[in-house]
C-alpha cells in the first residue's frame, strides 16, 4: 500500500500512465508513474473488479487517451493526416503529444504548435508536411474567429482623398496571411473529391488570404505585390507608408502604379477583409 | 420546479454539429437543448451563429467537461470567467459539470478521471464547489461520472459521496442514469441501490445514453440508443423525483436528428407514465 500518496500524488500518477506511450504494463513502469507507485503494486491504488485486474482498469483510461488526441488534431488536420496515412500520422500525434501535452481546457488548442513540429520530424517531405499543416491551422482559426462587420465599399468612398495618407485598415478577425513554399492549398483541395487524386507536391510560391464569409473558409491567392501590401496594411502600416513600399519594392513584389492600390482596396473590401479605417 | 427554483425543462436532447442543419430548418419536437459549453466558448464563427438562433428558440442548459472539479491544480479562473459570460449570453438555465479530475500539473488529459471517495477528497471537492459557485453566482450542478476503476484508499460509495457534497455546498445533481447502470457493473453494485440512496430532491436533470458492453467492462460511449434495465433505472428515479429535466445523449455515431428526438420522445413516454402512476412499475 502506498497511504502517503495524497490526492495530488493519486491524479499525477493516473496521469502518468494514461500519457504514457505503449501497453499498459509498460505504461506502469514508466518513469514518471514508477516515481509515484511501484510497477507491480497498482493493487495498492486501484481495486481490481470481479473480470479486471488493478492494471487492466487503468488500462482502460490509457487505451482512450491516444484516440482522442488522434480524433482531436485530426478533426482540425484531416489533409495532413490523410497525406501521411493513419501508421506515419498515428506515430506522428503520439510524438507530438508527448512533447505537447494539452494545457488547455479546450482541444481546440491542442494543434496549435504542430505545424513548426512536423516540420521538423520524421516524415516524409516535411516542408511540406509543415506547408500544410501552416494551411490547415489557418483555416481552423478563421472558422472560429469572432464575428465583425466589415467595410462595404461606400465606406472606403466616404474618406476623403487627402485623409488616405494617413489612415490606417483595420482588418476583420477572421483573417490569416499565410506565404507557403508549396502549394498546399491544391492538395487541400483535392482531399474533396471522391477520387482522391491528388497533385504532385511539388515546390511553388503560394501566398494565401484565407479569410471568412457568411460563415465559410475561403482562401484566395495573392501576387506577390498584393501580398506584401496587404501584409503591410493587417500589420497596421498607414496607407500612404504601405503603398509608398509598394511602389518601391523590387520586381515582381513591385505594385504597378498607385491605381493598383485602390483597385486591390476595393477588392478586399468586397471581400470583406477589413472593419474599418482609423 | 425542484428545490433550486429551477425548472422543469421536460426532455431535451444534445445540441451536436450534424444536427444544426436539421434544427434551423425545422422546429424539432424538442423542449430544450443542452449545450457543451467549451465548443462555444472560443467561437465566434458558425457555431456560435447557430447556438444564438437555438437560444431564440429554446431553453438550453451549459455542460462542461473541463471545469476539472476534483483535480489539485488551482480552478482556472479564466475558464470560469469565459463559462459565466456564455451561461448569461444564452440565459442558460443552469451550469453542469463531472464529479472528476480532468488533469494535474497544468496539463489536460480531456477524460473524466475518477476520484477517491474519502472524506479528504469530499473536503477538497466541497471548498472548489463552493469556489466555483461564487464565481458563476449560481448553483454548480454536478454528474454523476461512468468510472472503469474504483480507488483502495475509498471509504464510501460514490452516491454517499454525492449526498455529502450537495449537503455541505447546497450544489444540484445531474444524475446520469446510464453512468449508474455503467458504474454498476464495472464496480459490481445494485444500481437501484444508487438510485434509492441519492437525494430526489437535488436532482436537477437527468441523462440518458446507450452504451458499449465488452463483456470484462462497460464503456459510457453514447453511441446508440439506451438499454432496457437504464430505462427501468429512469421509470425508478421519476418515481422518486418526479417530473425532471431529462436529457438523451447521442455523441457518437449519430444518427439522423428523428432517430435521436424519438429516443427523446420514449423518455417523455416514462415520464408521463409515472407521473401517472407514482411508481416505476418494477
Amino acid at each position: 500500500m502506498a497511504p502517503e500518496l495524497a490526492l495530488g500524488g493519486l491524479q499525477h500518477w493516473l496521469q502518468a500512465v494514461i500519457e504514457a506511450p505503449g501497453p499498459v504494463t509498460r505504461a506502469l513502469a514508466s518513469r514518471e508513474a514508477a516515481r509515484l507507485v511501484r510497477p507491480g503494486r497498482t493493487r495498492d491504488v486501484v481495486l481490481p473488479s470481479k473480470r479486471l485486474s488493478a492494471d487492466a482498469r487503468v488500462g482502460v483510461y490509457q487505451a482512450m487517451y491516444l484516440p482522442r488526441m488522434l480524433e482531436a488534431l485530426e478533426s482540425d488536420y484531416p489533409a495532413l493526416a490523410h497525406f501521411l496515412g493513419h501508421a506515419a500520422w498515428q506515430r506522428l500525434v503520439r510524438a507530438y503529444v508527448t512533447a505537447h501535452p494539452s494545457r488547455s481546457y479546450t482541444l481546440n488548442e491542442l494543434g496549435r504548435r504542430l505545424p513548426e513540429f512536423v516540420g521538423r520530424a520524421r516524415v516524409p517531405r516535411p516542408a511540406f508536411c509543415r506547408d500544410l499543416a501552416r494551411l490547415e491551422w489557418a483555416v481552423a482559426e478563421v472558422f472560429d474567429a469572432p464575428e465583425t462587420p466589415s467595410l462595404v465599399e461606400r465606406d472606403l468612398a466616404a474618406v476623403a482623398p487627402g485623409e488616405w495618407e494617413r489612415a490606417r485598415l483595420v482588418p476583420v478577425a477572421a483573417l490569416r496571411l499565410v506565404e507557403l513554399d508549396h502549394d498546399a492549398g491544391t492538395w487541400l483541395d483535392s482531399l474533396k473529391h471522391e477520387t482522391h487524386r491528388h497533385p504532385k507536391v511539388a515546390r511553388r510560391r503560394s501566398l494565401l488570404v484565407v479569410y471568412r464569409r457568411n460563415y465559410g473558409v475561403m482562401r484566395r491567392e495573392q501576387t506577390p505585390a498584393a501580398f506584401a501590401l496587404l501584409r503591410d496594411l493587417v500589420d497596421g502600416q498607414p496607407v500612404g507608408r504601405a503603398v509608398a513600399r509598394a511602389l518601391g519594392r523590387r520586381a515582381a513584389a513591385r505594385l504597378d502604379g498607385a491605381d493598383a492600390a485602390f483597385r486591390l482596396f476595393r477588392e478586399w473590401a468586397a471581400m470583406g477583409l477589413f472593419q474599418g479605417v482609423l | 420546479m425542484n428545490r433550486f427554483g429551477l425548472p422543469d425543462l421536460g426532455v431535451g436532447i444534445g445540441l451536436r454539429t450534424v444536427h444544426f442543419g436539421e434544427i434551423l430548418a425545422g422546429k424539432p419536437a424538442l423542449d430544450w437543448f443542452e449545450v457543451l459549453s467549451e465548443n462555444f466558448m472560443d467561437t465566434g464563427g458558425r457555431p456560435l451563429h447557430v447556438l444564438e438562433r437555438v437560444v431564440e428558440r429554446y431553453p438550453v442548459a451549459l455542460h462542461g467537461v473541463s471545469l476539472s472539479i476534483g483535480s489539485t491544480d488551482p480552478l482556472d479562473r479564466g475558464y470560469l470567467r469565459k463559462l459565466k459570460a456564455l451561461a448569461t449570453r444564452t440565459r442558460a438555465a443552469w451550469v453542469s459539470d463531472h464529479l472528476c479530475f480532468t488533469g494535474v500539473l497544468g496539463r489536460n488529459t480531456h477524460d473524466l478521471l475518477p476520484l477517491p471517495y474519502d472524506s479528504a477528497t469530499l473536503r477538497h471537492v466541497t471548498r472548489r464547489v463552493k469556489q466555483v459557485q461564487d464565481a458563476l453566482e449560481r448553483p454548480l450542478v454536478l454528474e454523476n461520472p461512468s468510472t472503469y476503476l474504483a480507488y483502495a484508499r475509498s471509504t464510501m460509495p460514490e452516491w454517499e459521496f454525492l449526498t455529502a457534497l450537495c449537503d455541505a455546498t447546497g450544489c444540484g445533481l445531474l444524475l446520469d442514469v446510464n453512468n449508474v447502470y455503467v458504474s454498476s457493473f464495472n464496480h459490481g453494485f445494485d444500481p437501484r441501490r444508487y438510485i434509492d440512496a441519492i437525494p430526489a430532491q437535488r436532482v436537477v436533470q437527468v441523462h440518458l445514453a446507450g452504451h458499449t458492453n465488452l463483456g470484462t467492462h462497460i464503456v459510457d460511449t453514447h453511441d446508440g440508443r439506451a438499454i432496457p434495465p437504464v430505462w427501468k433505472l429512469y421509470a425508478r428515479l421519476c418515481a422518486r423525483t418526479g417530473p425532471v429535466s431529462t436529457l438523451f445523449e447521442w455523441d457518437a455515431k449519430i444518427p439522423p436528428l428523428a432517430a435521436v428526438v424519438r429516443e427523446a420522445a420514449k423518455a417523455r413516454a416514462f415520464r408521463t407514465a409515472t407521473a401517472a402512476t407514482g411508481t416505476d412499475g418494477a
